[in-house]
């Protein structure tokens, strides 16, 4: 019994203590198995990361080319492979030169590969980049450096810029075209109003012509009998049939009339070629094509055939006067722009005295332009009676494409180019007061030295 | 009496140097000079004046807005414009109401000769009233049909040209105001553009499309406006367009040039013209002229003459005039149906308008004429045509037939 007592109890203490193992091998293995789980996923987690960062490398529209201090090529991202056309293999262990023809001695790589002046690091640069098939292209690199298991890295990332170069061009070459355009169809709206200017006195020229030729003729009826007079006078035979027919003759051609007329018909005549021969002098003036460099302009004369060209323009809507300071200098000047920009603003000023002018009136409206020297700047004043700038638009009269005109009235470019013009390309000013009802003047500053 | 003429312009230089260049015609015309729309209408208010010549733009009052008010009260006067401008908004602005356009400058011989001429044509029509009518008419009635296509050929994208051409030439009131357009001095032709297509191309889309859609310029007819049912545009135009065809053939037959054979196609497509402008005006003397010549048997142009003073024929061949249709034109609508009252006795457009007409006509219920078919057998035969009116009659025939 004892026996059998004993061996009861050592099988109880066995199998606790089996049990106890048992529960200690779980314990110990889910420990193991948790902190197998943990390694996994931190390998897991290391993997992606690395993962993640080469695919942001390889991703990015940027060419991201690691260098090492000499200047060898470590690795070459995706895009720089695009943007070059090289694969890996093809430039790992080759030096940067390789890409760049200006080498890293051009603008950008002064300080490759002993990149002292950190400061520099990230500032934009444009270079010249070289593909694998010997096509050069425009692009913008930065640089930057890290260190890698103490190794210095220089880190280069490029840009491809063509399309954006590109696009700068075409936008400035459109710049250039819509103001030509502008320009032209300003020309386009002057030269019928020229075309009126000259027809006018052409018709009369002609005219006084032809009644100069019929009335020559009439004279010379009279002219006829002119030696039969002389003749009686040196004979003394005078007739008083001779004298009636002189009379008569007078008479039939209206003499009187004739002698009062045919003088003026002559000044009006002399008066209308004068005034074509000033037109055409003043358009040539006007347009003075080709001059792309400034020389030195009569200001007054410019404005004088500026007036003169857009007669046309302002003649039906207002009188316009002008007080020209004669002993301006001249000034160095782009003559066709500032041109175009007075007759910019002069019909700004017509088209404000027509929104102005009430219906039923008939007065014209008042347009004032004055030149005076003020200290080392030549100073033009436009002023108009016109409907004035609300203080509201004020400050947008200058934005390009800015109108409050309707369409085919207005571009909104006038006062966009008079602003390049005086500001940009004359380092001078252009500024405007303006009081609504009552007229607006712009005040134009150019430096007398260039 | 002397013949008054108002001269209009801003520009004092112009005034004198017309004033001089017509003295010449000082014994037949009597002149006088106005230096604004505004002193221009204080002159025509006071003076009776027959012609105005007037610049486009002036301060002020300007052209189109003084010869919309002269159109409006004193429509008999003769308008003209003799303008420096020549783009295609002036012209717009005034086709409606100018009879003629002179561009600066002018030649002086040409100025001359349009007024003189526009003014001789008023022996054409002696009741003031009719004058009056007459010279106010700044448009005649088309067919809404043609106009509405004209206006889709118009819209659509590529339009032709040639094919608004072709439409036009299909109404022969659009066709009329075209060629005024076109042959005024404005556009400067030297030679006198007789057909719509050539037209069509000179105007160009654009000038074609703001006319289309200015006002005043087409007018479209209304049948319910007319107090008559008698009468059918489509009719007219059907009949003025026959003559017009006929017209041509004669004329290749006779191997005329060809400048004188597209003459005869426009004069016949414009002959009847004056019809309208009768029915239009005056619905009711038109329908007592029908009955009366119904029932007394006679022609409707003698009809027309008793009962207006003046037959369609003249009524349209003044409006043509006034609109600087070549002399050849004007005669030959004049006269259609009395061809012995014209001075020539050789081939012209008014030959092969009045025999077309009457060949024509004999078909045609709307225009009954007198015995003989209308045709003036001593004209033909002073012409020494009268043996060639049997082949004419076969063209027409050929031409019927074709057309079936
Ligand atoms: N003298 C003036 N009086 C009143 N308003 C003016 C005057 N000048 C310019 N403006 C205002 O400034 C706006 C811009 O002028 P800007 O000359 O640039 O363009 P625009 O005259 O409208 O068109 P564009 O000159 O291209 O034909 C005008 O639309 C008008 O509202
Ligand atoms: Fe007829
Ligand atoms: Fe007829
Ligand atoms: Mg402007």
């Amino acid at each position: 019994m004892d026996e059998l007592e004993l061996l009861e109890n050592r099988l109880q203490r066995e199998r606790l203590a089996r049990k106890q193992a048992e529960a200690l091998l779980e314990e110990k293995s889910e420990t193991l198995y948790l902190l197998n789980q943990d390694l996994v996923k931190l390998a897991a987690d290391l993997a992606e990361r690395e993962e993640a960062s080469r695919s942001i490398l390889e991703a990015t529209g940027d060419g991201i080319i690691t260098l090492d201090e000499s200047g060898r090529i470590d690795s070459f991202n995706r895009a720089a492979k695009g943007i070059f056309g090289y694969s890996q293999e093809q430039v790992v262990g080759q030096n940067i030169d390789k890409l760049f023809p200006m080498g890293i001695t051009g603008e950008a790589f002064k300080n490759i590969p002993h990149m002292q002046d950190m400061e520099r690091s990230g500032e934009l640069h444009e270079a010249t980049g070289r593909r694998a098939d010997g096509s050069e292209f425009f692009m913008e690199i930065s640089l930057s450096q890290g260190q890698l298991l103490q190794r210095r890295m220089i880190i280069v990332s490029v840009r491809d810029i063509t399309q954006r170069k590109k696009a700068e061009e075409e936008r400035k070459y459109m710049e250039i075209q819509l103001r030509q355009a502008q320009k032209l169809e300003s020309i386009g709206q002057l030269a019928a109003g020229i075309a009126h200017e000259i027809n006018t006195p052409i018709q009369f020229v002609g005219d006084n012509t032809r009644f100069l030729l019929d009335a020559f003729a009439d004279i010379e009826r009279l002219l006829s009998i002119y030696d039969q007079v002389l003749e009686a006078v040196r004979a003394n035979e005078i007739t008083e049939g001779l004298v009636t027919s002189v009379n008569s003759i007078a008479n039939e051609i209206d003499l009187d009339y004739l002698r009062s007329e045919i003088p003026q018909a002559i000044s009006q005549t002399l008066d209308g070629t004068d005034r074509v021969a000033r037109i055409v002098r003043a358009m040539k003036e006007f347009s003075h094509p080709g001059d792309e460099a400034k020389s030195l302009i009569d200001i007054n004369k410019a404005i004088q055939s500026t007036i003169t060209v857009s007669r046309n323009e302002w003649k039906y809507d207002a009188e316009l006067e002008t007080d020209l300071d004669l002993t301006l200098p001249t000034v160095p000047c782009l003559a066709s722009e500032f041109n175009q920009v007075i007759l910019n603003i002069i019909v700004n000023a017509v088209h404000a005295i027509r929104d102005g002018k009430s219906d039923d009136s008939t007065a014209k409206g008042a347009i004032l332009i004055t030149t005076k020297q003020e200290g080392d700047w030549a100073k033009i004043s436009i002023r108009d009676s016109g409907s004035g700038i609300p203080e509201a638009i004020r400050s947008k009269i200058f934005d390009p494409f800015f109108t409050t005109k309707g369409v085919g009235k207005g571009t909104g470019q006038g006062l966009a180019i008079a602003y390049s013009a005086i500001v940009d390309k004359h380092a001078g000013t252009i500024d405007v007061q303006s009081e609504v009802g009552v007229g607006t003047t712009f005040t134009i500053k150019l430096p007398m030295q260039g | 009496m002397k013949t008054r003429i108002l001269f209009v312009d801003d520009e004092p230089g112009i005034l004198d140097g017309l004033r001089r260049l017509l003295r010449s015609y000082r014994n037949e015309w009597e002149m006088s000079f106005a230096s604004s729309g505004q002193e221009a209408l204080a002159i025509v208010a006071e003076q009776s004046i027959d012609a105005v010549v007037t610049d486009m733009r002036m301060p002020g009052m300007d052209g189109s807005q003084l010869l919309n008010e002269l159109a409006r009260c004193h429509p008999e006067i003769v308008r003209f414009v003799l303008s420096g401008y020549s783009d295609d908004e002036m012209i717009i602005k005034s086709v409606g109401t100018a009879h003629q356009y002179l561009s600066k400058p002018c030649d002086s011989d040409l100025l001359k000769a349009a007024l003189s001429r526009a003014l001789s044509l008023r022996k054409l029509l002696h009741e003031e009233r009719l004058l009056a009518l007459v010279s106010g008419v700044s448009s005649l009635p088309s067919l809404p049909e043609v106009y509405l296509e004209i206006l889709e050929t118009l819209r659509s994208d590529g339009a032709s040209l040639r094919k608004v051409g072709e439409t036009i030439s299909r109404d022969p009131a659009i066709t009329a105001k075209v060629l005024q357009l076109v042959n005024s001095a404005f556009f400067g032709l030297g030679r006198k553009i007789s057909n719509p297509a050539d037209a069509a191309s000179l105007l160009g889309l654009d000038v074609l499309k703001t006319l289309a859609l200015s006002a005043g310029v087409f007018s479209q007819f209304d049948q319910n406006k007319i107090s008559t049912s008698d009468f059918s545009l489509a009719q007219v135009f059907d009949h003025c367009i026959a003559v017009g065809l006929l017209g041509k053939r004669i004329a290749a037959s006779e191997e005329a040039e060809s400048n004188l054979v597209s003459e005869c196609l426009l004069a016949g497509t414009l002959h009847d013209l004056g019809k309208l402008i009768i029915v239009n005006e005056y619905p009711e003397e038109y329908a007592r002229m029908r009955l009366m010549a119904k029932g007394e048997g006679m022609s409707e142009y003698l009809a027309e003459k008793e009962i207006l003073g003046a037959t369609h024929a003249e009524v349209a061949a003044y409006l043509l005039g006034l609109w600087g249709f070549t002399d050849s034109v004007v005669e030959a609508v004049a006269y259609h149906h009395q061809p012995g009252l014209s001075s020539y006795a050789e081939f012209t457009p008014l030959t092969a308008v009045h025999v077309a007409n009457a060949l024509e006509g004999a078909a045609q219920a709307n225009e009954r004429t007198a015995p003989c078919a209308g045709l003036d057998m001593s004209y033909l035969e002073a012409s020494g045509l009268a043996d060639r009116l049997e082949s004419w009659g076969r063209l027409r025939e050929s031409a019927r037939d074709s057309r079936k």
